[in-house]
């Protein structure tokens, strides 16, 4: 993998979301959302706790997943820019990385602005930094596992549209199945528990770092780009 | 430099490319002619690897195409049909990253894209978005990208497509420049386009070549023996009586009517000498007139034309 030619596709990448609104207007979404919980939890009930921001903020994420998912390979296929990428001197790897890293880099973004909750709290309360640190990676975990799934998708079709509501699909199937879960016994049970991301991040919330649940997301973060890979070499044929 | 040697392309149970075989040797520039759906576009993209042939075998310098697509890849600029442009970057930032993507050296980058930006006339073209140029400008910055890393081998589908006249010239002027030191492929409809920037052409009618030969050669070995177009003042019938006299000439047709006492004639040589000569003597020896006297060789349209129209009547 060479960083130069995946660090051109990141740039290029982030720069397609700050060229057109949708960029900004995920980011001013993000902002008020995360902002107003904040505001309800450090004001109203005057607690020093991150959890009820990222609890809240995740349903936000499944909403806004699609949204700058979406386009990563579905418009590239569309503009007929997949025929440059794919004769290039580029590796499907490269390009997944590098399309992959982007939006990670624009959700780093979108998490930035939480620093300033987590300032105002150090300045005037005295929160537990452990459990915040385990909130914080089971928050960017189940960000970076949405958006694997989210470029998996996009390499599905080059309409944008379809793109988004699949990984809307799979982002539901994947909050909802837990629920679910509940009400069948025996082994199907734990397993739909298992796939189900709501019970991995749970624990993460509660201020547990628990490997079982790293694997669960490195693993599914590690499928979709694979999977993405392996689209996008068919799509050759 | 390009060798396509037998290659088969499926799309589905339809062989889009059909045991397409043609050369194209170092420094020269290819012809691909063909009507819509001939196959062209799928013959350049089995070349640039964008897509695996069925069967057959395409190397490129040396390097086959399925077996190392990544030194293929490095060593051609490709132009697909439509231009592959990002419309919300800057010609400038576009180029830059295709540059990086396509491997110029870092230190090498802004120098690379000052120069081909100047080669295609973009100078002042550099911080617009290339979603608000014209039509033309696309194509060049198509073009331009295709050229940023300096490759032996460009290949490229339609590059005039949506130039104003002038424009075209430009571009034709560009490519004939390259010829000598790269190696091209280039596919058209146009059909003077050839004739004025190609060595040699492969024509291909539903994926199967129909003709590939030097420009020259192909329109001359159509024509079948030379044509001449003669106007000469005189009695016609005797004219007509006289010129078929000749040894050289095989046949003679009058074209048209008499007119003020000059008529026009069709003369088909036996192709084995040059038969003005004779022609003159004998209408000089008759006092009648030559008006005009011009070889007619057959155009590069009668050629692609009667090797792509098939014979409806059979």
């Amino acid at each position: 993998m060479n960083s130069r030619k995946l660090w051109a596709i990141i740039k290029k990448d982030i720069g397609h979301y700050f060229a057109s609104p949708i960029g900004y207007v995920v980011l001013a979404v993000f902002y008020l959302v995360a902002g107003f919980f904040f505001w309800l939890i450090a004001v109203q009930s005057r607690s020093a706790s991150m959890i009820p921001v990222f609890q809240n903020t995740v349903i936000l994420l499944l909403f806004l997943t699609p949204m700058i998912t979406m386009r990563l390979w579905s418009e590239e296929e569309k503009n007929g820019t997949a025929e440059l990428l794919r004769t290039s001197p580029l590796t499907l790897w490269e390009i997944v990385i590098g399309k992959y890293l982007a939006v990670c880099a624009f959700f780093g973004l979108m998490l930035s602005s939480t620093i300033i909750y987590l300032i105002i709290m150090l300045a005037t309360g005295n929160p537990d930094l452990g459990p915040v640190a385990a909130n914080y990676l089971g928050y960017i975990l189940a960000a970076m596992t949405f958006f694997s799934l989210g470029l998996l998708a996009s390499t599905l079709s080059e309409n944008q549209i379809v793109s988004a509501v699949i990984t809307y699909g799979i982002l539901l199937m994947l909050w909802v199945i837990g629920a679910a879960a509940g009400n069948i016994q025996g082994t199907l049970g734990d397993m739909l528990k298992y796939v189900s991301v709501f019970n991995h991040l749970d624990d993460f919330f509660k201020g547990v770092i628990d490997l079982t649940h790293f694997f669960y997301f490195a693993s599914l973060i590690f499928l979709g780009l694979f999977f993405s890979v392996k689209v996008l070499e068919s799509k050759r044929s | 430099m390009i060798e396509v040697k037998d290659v088969i392309k499926m799309y589905g149970s339809l062989a889009a490319v059909d045991r397409v075989t043609f050369s194209v040797p170092k420094g020269t520039i290819l012809g691909l002619l063909g009507p819509n759906g001939a196959g062209k576009t799928t013959t350049m993209r089995v070349i640039t690897t964008s897509l695996p042939l069925n069967g057959g075998k395409v190397t490129v310098d040396g390097y086959d195409v399925m077996e190392a697509p990544h030194e293929v890849k490095k060593r051609i600029g490709y132009l697909p049909e439509v231009p592959p442009i990002y419309g919300d970057m800057r010609v400038v930032d576009y180029l830059k990253f295709v540059a990086e993507i396509k491997e110029v050296p870092a230190d090498q980058t802004a120098n690379r894209v000052g120069e081909v930006m100047e080669m295609l006339s973009l100078g002042n073209m550099g911080r617009r978005l290339i979603g608000h140029l014209s039509l033309g400008y696309r194509q060049r910055v198509g073009l331009a990208q295709a050229l940023i890393h300096d490759p032996d081998v460009l290949i490229l589908d339609e590059p005039t497509r949506g130039l104003d006249p002038k424009q075209i010239l430009e571009i034709r002027k560009l490519i004939k420049s390259l010829s000598g030191h790269k190696t091209i492929i280039l596919s058209t409809h146009i059909l003077p386009e050839v004739s004025s920037t190609c060595d040699n052409v492969v024509i291909i009618d539903q994926g199967k070549v129909v003709a590939a030969d030097s420009v020259e050669s192909l329109s001359q070995r159509l024509a079948g023996g030379k044509l001449l177009e003669l106007e000469v003042k005189g009695p016609g019938a005797d004219v007509q009586k006289a010129l078929e006299n000749l040894k050289t000439i095989a046949s003679v047709k009058q074209l048209g009517k008499e007119t003020r006492n000059a008529t026009k004639f069709e003369l088909t040589t036996d192709g084995t000498m040059d038969a003005r000569e004779e022609i003159f003597q004998c209408v000089a020896k008759n006092k009648w007139v030559i008006y005009q006297m011009n070889p007619i060789g057959m155009s590069l349209e009668d050629v692609f034309l009667k090797l792509t129209t098939k014979d409806t009547a059979a």
